[in-house]
């Protein structure tokens, strides 16, 4: 128990300063890999949490998502090198009341309401067994509605990226 | 009880960092990195819920997998969309969509 | 005990696949070639660029080494001989193997060059291309075998490998598996005819001699594994276990070397053309394939 709580705790707070960097660098390439090591964070977490299937699953789908992110931030944005110094943030005391009131709002949730008792875990093993037998028993209509979203997502994705036929966009091939 | 506790507050001040992503910036790919650290955060309650209080019932785990799967589509959405308006106006800027045509 | 053979049996690996690839590329067998490079690399000069991004300059190369040997974790050398026998072990395989990626990024966009930053965002279409591609005839490997685990992998061929069982998923992985590892003809990152080493061109001294030793381990990895998810691990007749594993892996990596030369440079464009157009729906096919031999055979 004291173990899960220091690697809990240290994967926690690298969680939170590589999020907190996200914000505060100037230079886009490193803003999109402290998302990445944030999530790496995150997913570690999980396997502290001796939720294996999913923090292996969290670690493998942020590295690539996010290095992909980084692609289009170098193509996207006006300074992907970091070095003018430009200030790219508005309403900045909203954002930050709006942030503490969140933050403020989620910690007195958590710290009042009495949980109950602390459960056991099963094996990774069985766990692994055990989710498979969920996702194709019970929720198995879930599991298809998000399979129909992935393939809609995909679809009306290419067809906003694809552009207007013509001399200005189109599939050339 | 610790180890509960010490995941709510994680998760709790990652919601925060990414809210205040997600309004203090102007340009849309970090308005949406703010929501991808918000989703993190919930990521990291919903998993602390299943594991403490509920390890039998894996609609959490199920739940977890969901909200991954809505991460990505997301942000590959938002991208198309992006990319539509990077070729349409020149820039992702929040700042400047202000009108609904064009 | 275990963990020390293991990484023992790794180096020795890449030693291997390091005079495999001398031979590959020059012609000539030269066994004492790798200690006589890194020896060289690293008494030369380690020149740093001139304003680089110091943080992913530096991180690169331990990331590429790190991921490649938490990818060869996971994988049995033998029935008792494994690092970390973790229950979802084919799917960790993939996850080390994606910070490969990150890792070829970061050595891309750090030292602030142009042929640099030209390899690793080619490694990234590259990575668009076989990220499927690799997923895919593991989820197959996994429905034989019921399990993620691993040895359960490995106990599941011992009527057929899934070489004979699933040829269409051992291709497809096969291909994805070089492309994993940039090798010729996917060398796309570090292009040696054209983009003066590519992402490995701004390294020198002992960082490069760490970032080529990673190299040799990530194929020493992909081979190990195409071992154990395909050809049956440890399991064959007359030779111990350990034997029967190094043969395997060392013929898979053997075979991958020597397909390169003589096969031209894939192409971006056409690499992702052929693998969404022709690789997705063969992986599919052999899901498929596998499901219908499991549950009608």
């Amino acid at each position: 128990m004291l173990l899960q709580t220091v690697f809990l705790a240290f994967f926690g707070l690298a969680a939170i300063w590589f999020a907190v960097v996200v914000f505060r660098t100037s230079s886009m390439v490193r803003s999109a890999l402290a998302l990445l090591f944030s999530q790496a964070a995150i997913g570690t977490m999980f396997l502290a949490m001796q939720t294996e299937f999913l923090g292996v699953l969290q670690i493998m789908m942020m590295a690539t998502e996010m290095a992909i992110m980084a692609i289009f931030m170098v193509m996207y944005m006006m300074d992907p090198g970091g070095l003018s110094g430009m200030d790219m943030t508005h309403q900045k005391r909203v954002s930050i009341a709006a942030g503490v009131l969140g933050t403020a709002v989620a910690v007195g949730t958590a710290l009042l309401v009495d949980w109950g008792p602390i459960a056991g875990v099963p094996r990774p093993g069985a766990q692994v067994h055990d989710l498979g037998i969920e996702l194709m028993e019970r929720s198995m209509l879930i599991f298809e509605t998000a399979g129909v979203t992935i393939l809609t997502a995909m679809v009306a994705t290419t067809a906003i990226a694809i552009g207007p036929r013509g001399p200005r966009g189109g599939v050339d091939d | 009880m610790a180890p509960l506790y010490v995941a709510l507050l994680v998760g709790a001040v990652l919601f925060g960092v990414g809210l205040y992503g997600a309004l203090s910036q102007t340009n849309l790919v970090m308005i949406m990195m703010g929501v991808e650290v918000m989703l993190g955060g919930a990521m990291v309650n919903l998993v602390a819920f299943w594991r403490f209080l509920h390890p039998e019932t894996y609609s959490g785990q199920m739940f977890v997998l969901i909200v991954m799967t809505v991460m990505a589509l997301e942000m590959a959405v938002g991208f198309g969309v992006g990319t539509g308006r990077f070729r349409a106006k020149g820039s992702v800027e929040m700042e400047e969509a202000r009108d609904l045509k064009g | 005990m275990s963990a020390l053979l293991a990484i023992v049996a790794l180096l020795a690996g890449a030693y291997f696949v390091a005079v495999l690839e001398g031979w590959a590329s020059t012609g000539r067998f030269r066994p004492a070639g790798p200690v006589l490079a890194g020896l060289s690399l690293l008494g030369r000069e380690s020149v740093v660029p001139r304003r680089p991004d110091r943080i992913f300059f530096e991180v690169a190369p331990p990331l590429l080494l790190a991921s490649a040997v938490l990818a060869a974790a996971v994988l049995p050398l033998a029935p008792g001989l494994i690092v970390a026998d973790l229950a979802t072990g084919a799917l960790f395989v993939n996850a080390a193997l994606a910070y490969v990626m990150v890792a070829l990024l970061m050595a891309g966009w750090g030292p602030d060059g142009a042929y640099a930053m030209v390899g690793g965002f080619r490694f990234l279409g590259q990575l668009v291309a076989y990220s499927m591609l690799i997923v895919m005839p593991v989820t197959a490997v996994a429905m034989r075998a019921e399990s993620l685990t691993t040895t359960e992998v490995v106990a599941s061929q011992a009527p057929l490998p899934n070489a004979l069982y699933q040829p269409v998923g051992f291709a497809v992985f096969l291909v994805a598996a070089m492309a994993v590892c940039f090798l010729p003809p996917f060398d796309l990152p570090t292009a040696p005819g054209e983009l003066a080493g590519g992402v490995m061109a701004e390294y020198t001294g002992w960082r490069l001699a760490m970032m080529r030793l990673a190299r040799a381990v990530l194929v020493v990895t992909l081979a190990s594994s195409i071992a154990v998810f395909y050809l049956g691990g440890w399991l064959g007749p007359l030779l111990p276990p350990w034997a029967w594993t190094a043969a395997k892996t060392l013929a898979v990596a053997a075979a991958m070397l020597f397909v390169g030369r003589y096969v031209p440079r894939v192409r971006e464009a056409d690499l992702l053309a052929w693998c969404w157009k022709i690789g997705i729906p063969l992986a599919l096919f052999n899901i498929f394939f596998v499901g219908v031999l499991l549950l009608v055979v």
